[in-house]
């Protein structure tokens, strides 16, 4: 008896061991990484936690809330795309640690729209998505290099540079401040740099400089900020740093009754993180503000009107902000990619199809991308628009005017770009 | 005694051994997050030498392992140095650091000296940003190059790496080792328990205690440079406050008192995240509560040691041991 059951024993073991050698014997569909029959998965680092998290935490809601209304219309060739979030707590060693772990495990098709400059180089020296041939789609910094696409193979810029925008800055300046003394703000390292750089191609000439170390941004050091600009008797001054210091300088200028005329970079200029530090709108009131996308508050966008209301039902009660709009238009832009990169898309096709239709991609920008087989450069300009008393960037006049540049020696010029219509629903066609 | 160090080099070899069998059979992300495991147990190796052995407490070893990592990055960018030297230069300049880090360390105690290593840990990486040559807030890529191809072609990036940090952590703890089963080892823990019983002993504390700043500061710089190496790259804001705060949590969860543990804390500090990741996806729960569960679960990991297991679960265990032997006698 003890011997049979044995021997049966040994059978089922041998049954079952054959079954399931088969069955993972089964080539895997002959699809790509990340993509199945059903779905699509793709991947998003960024500050989740942290203080570099403010603002920047709405986004995966935002995306997810464009992604989950895409589904609901039949996702992509009926495939539904879901989006797998990590948190890097802004910290380049967790960027990487995350980012190999969408990759090797979770085994998404594509990243998204990753956070911060050196969070995705060290991403791009580690993980290596460009030798693993992984795409980064719409990273989400102004560094103009990674829109190289010999060093960045796969990865793909959406904002324009930094130095596209000192450069509209300059121009601005040139046509409505000439003969008035400019002071500037700027952060001491790469993105300050960048600034600069655009700025002298703009030839703007500043009375006064003021250079902050990252991380040293704060109300005494406003204050100190602020004397510099007093004694050079600045007319206009641009705060070209990160949003906590553009709230630190605003905050202590409204305490000091200190009002020249601001200029804010579009990376500190989101109205609802400077508000939500404590800084009163009406400090904000009459500053000059820059914007790729339509303002959020302009409810006769097409874009603007859709987005929030998908945004409002998904994620109710949150204020819909630059940071939300971005990301959805980002979830937009790559929903359109995967559309056009075929039946079955691969992460091959994906690349391909930004390459060569990227550049008309609907979206809700005014601004032209850039996307060619030899270029991975994004968005390529700005609207400039003033803040309302209530603290919202919107154009001046209420007609938007936009200048468009590259990250080179090229000229500014006002925009002629006419966006298309939005496709019907706000879905890829 | 000579048995039994020709023992340990026996065990320390074998282990050697079985990194490489193990690096053979897992996939590639465990092996990326082994060489994580190894960066990981040289610093906390660092921290239960100069914390646990010599009893000055460091919040600042984040900053040390920066002073490394931007030593080895800047000696392989201008002076194109082979990576082996990158990182012997990392640990000599480090070890600069934390002999004058000691000098000032021997002269203050107890929460002072907690303040001066933190004001460190929050200051120095941003120091960074003032010189071009450390590249500002984006850093300087670190490239230690592709591993040799003799290996073969299918040989990854990171197995590259796990091999590099796991030889780096054998080595470290071997010399910590020995150098914790030296006079110096029994030195520093008769200052830890009476400073004034050491000095009447004829002990030198200043000395002591700059050297144990020196040796752990040293090793901490090792561990920077291998943190950099795995993630290619070298940026301030890969060494802010929280890795130092990590690190001593990870001492303490493995026992601060005791080298072995070291490697329960790396484990710790690697695995939680992921362990967070699989408990959020089965109780499905909102993007709140996923995103502060890790933070959640390390601290709370932390109280509990300190509460149930202060000296670590490795002394813990070794003396029921001991009580047990007892009893049995």
């Amino acid at each position: 008896m003890k011997a049979m059951n044995r021997r049966k024993l040994i059978t089922v073991s041998a049954v079952l061991a054959a079954v399931s050698l088969a069955v993972t014997a089964v080539p895997a569909q002959a699809a790509e990484v990340g993509v199945t029959s059903t779905g699509i998965k793709l991947g998003m680092t960024l500050p989740m936690t942290g203080t570099a998290s403010l603002g920047y935490n709405k986004i995966p809601g935002a995306a997810k809330a464009y992604f989950d209304y895409l589904n609901a219309n039949g996702g992509i060739n009926g495939r539904k795309v879901t989006l797998v979030v990590k948190d890097d707590r802004y910290v380049p060693t967790e960027a990487v640690a995350k980012t190999n772990e969408l990759i090797l495990k979770d085994k998404v098709m594509a990243l998204l729209a990753p956070l911060g400059t050196a969070n995705v180089k060290a991403v791009a020296a580690s993980v290596n998505p460009g030798r693993r041939g992984v795409p980064v789609l719409f990273v989400n910094t102004g560094f103009s290099g990674f829109a190289d696409a010999k060093k960045y193979p796969t990865t793909y810029a959406v904002l324009p540079s930094y130095i596209m925008e000192a450069k509209i800055m300059g121009q601005y300046i040139k046509e409505n401040f000439a003969g008035k003394k400019i002071g500037l703000l700027y952060q001491d390292d790469d993105f300050g740099s960048d600034a600069l750089a655009g700025f002298k191609t703009a030839g703007v000439t500043f009375a006064v400089k003021v250079p902050y170390a990252s991380g040293s941004q704060g109300a005494a050091a406003a204050a100190g900020w602020i004397t510099k600009f007093k004694a050079a008797e600045a007319d206009v001054v641009i705060l070209f740093g990160v949003s906590s210091a553009t709230s630190a300088m605003l905050g202590v200028a409204a305490q000091l009754k200190y009002a020249p005329q601001w200029m804010l970079g579009s990376v500190g200029g989101d109205a609802t993180t400077i508000k939500l530090t404590g800084v009163p709108a009406g400090v904000l009131y009459n500053a000059i503000g820059f914007s790729p996308v339509p303002a959020t508050t302009d409810m006769k966008d097409e874009y603007v009107k859709l987005f929030s209301d998908i945004y409002a039902k998904a994620v109710p009660g949150s204020t819909f902000d630059l940071n939300v709009l971005l990301g959805m238009n980002s979830a937009f832009m790559a929903a359109q990619a995967l559309k056009a990169a075929g039946p079955n898309p691969t992460r091959k096709s994906l690349m391909a199809a930004i390459d060569s239709k990227g550049s008309t991609f609907a979206n809700s920008a005014l601004v032209p991308l850039g996307y060619s087989k030899t270029s991975h450069v994004g968005l390529t300009g700005y609207w400039v628009g003033k803040y309302s008393p209530t603290g919202d960037l919107s154009p001046v006049g209420g007609t938007y005017v936009t200048y468009t540049t590259d990250s080179g020696a090229g000229a500014v010029v006002k925009s002629t770009y006419v966006r298309p219509a939005m496709p019907a629903k706000g879905l890829p066609n | 005694m000579h048995k039994k160090q020709t023992r340990d080099i026996f065990l320390f070899i074998l282990g050697g051994v079985v990194l490489y069998f193990i690096s053979g059979m897992v996939d590639e992300l465990r092996v990326y997050q082994g060489a994580s495991i190894a960066v990981y147990v040289i610093a906390i190796s660092s921290i239960i030498l100069l914390t646990g052995y010599s009893g000055q407490v460091s919040l600042g070893h984040g900053a040390l392992m920066a002073v490394g990592a931007y030593a080895a990055a800047v000696a392989r960018i201008e002076l194109n140095l082979p990576i082996i030297l990158c990182f012997v230069v990392a640990v000599l300049a480090a070890a600069i650091g934390g002999a004058l880090l000691g000098a000032a360390a021997a002269r203050l105690s107890g929460p002072y000296l907690a303040g001066t290593t933190l004001a460190l840990a929050i200051g120095l990486p941003s120091l960074a940003n003032q010189f071009s040559v450390l590249g500002g807030e984006q850093g300087l890529l670190f490239d230690v190059g592709f591993p040799p191809l003799s290996l073969g072609e299918e040989f990854t990036q990171y197995k590259w790496f796990f091999w590099i940090a796991g030889l780096g952590a054998l080595i470290s703890i071997w010399i910590v080792k020995n150098i914790l089963g030296s006079r110096y080892g029994r030195t520093w823990r008769a200052i830890r328990g009476n400073e004034v019983a050491a000095q009447l002993s004829g002990i030198n504390i200043a000395r002591s205690k700059i050297l144990a700043f020196t040796i752990s500061a040293g090793i901490a710089g090792l561990a920077g440079a291998l943190l950099s190496m795995t993630i290619g790259t070298v940026s301030p804001s890969a060494f802010p406050l929280a890795l130092s705060f990590s690190l001593l949590t990870g001492a303490v969860i493995s026992g601060i008192t005791t080298l072995p543990g070291a490697m329960i804390g790396a484990v710790v500090l690697v695995a939680i995240p992921e362990v967070a990741d699989v408990v959020a996806h089965r109780i499905g729960s909102s993007e709140a509560v996923t995103t502060n569960l890790p933070g959640f679960l390390v601290s709370a990991l932390l109280i509990l040691t300190v509460l149930f297991v202060p000296n670590g679960p490795v002394e813990q265990h070794r003396a029921r041991k001991a009580k047990h032997l007892a009893l049995k006698k």
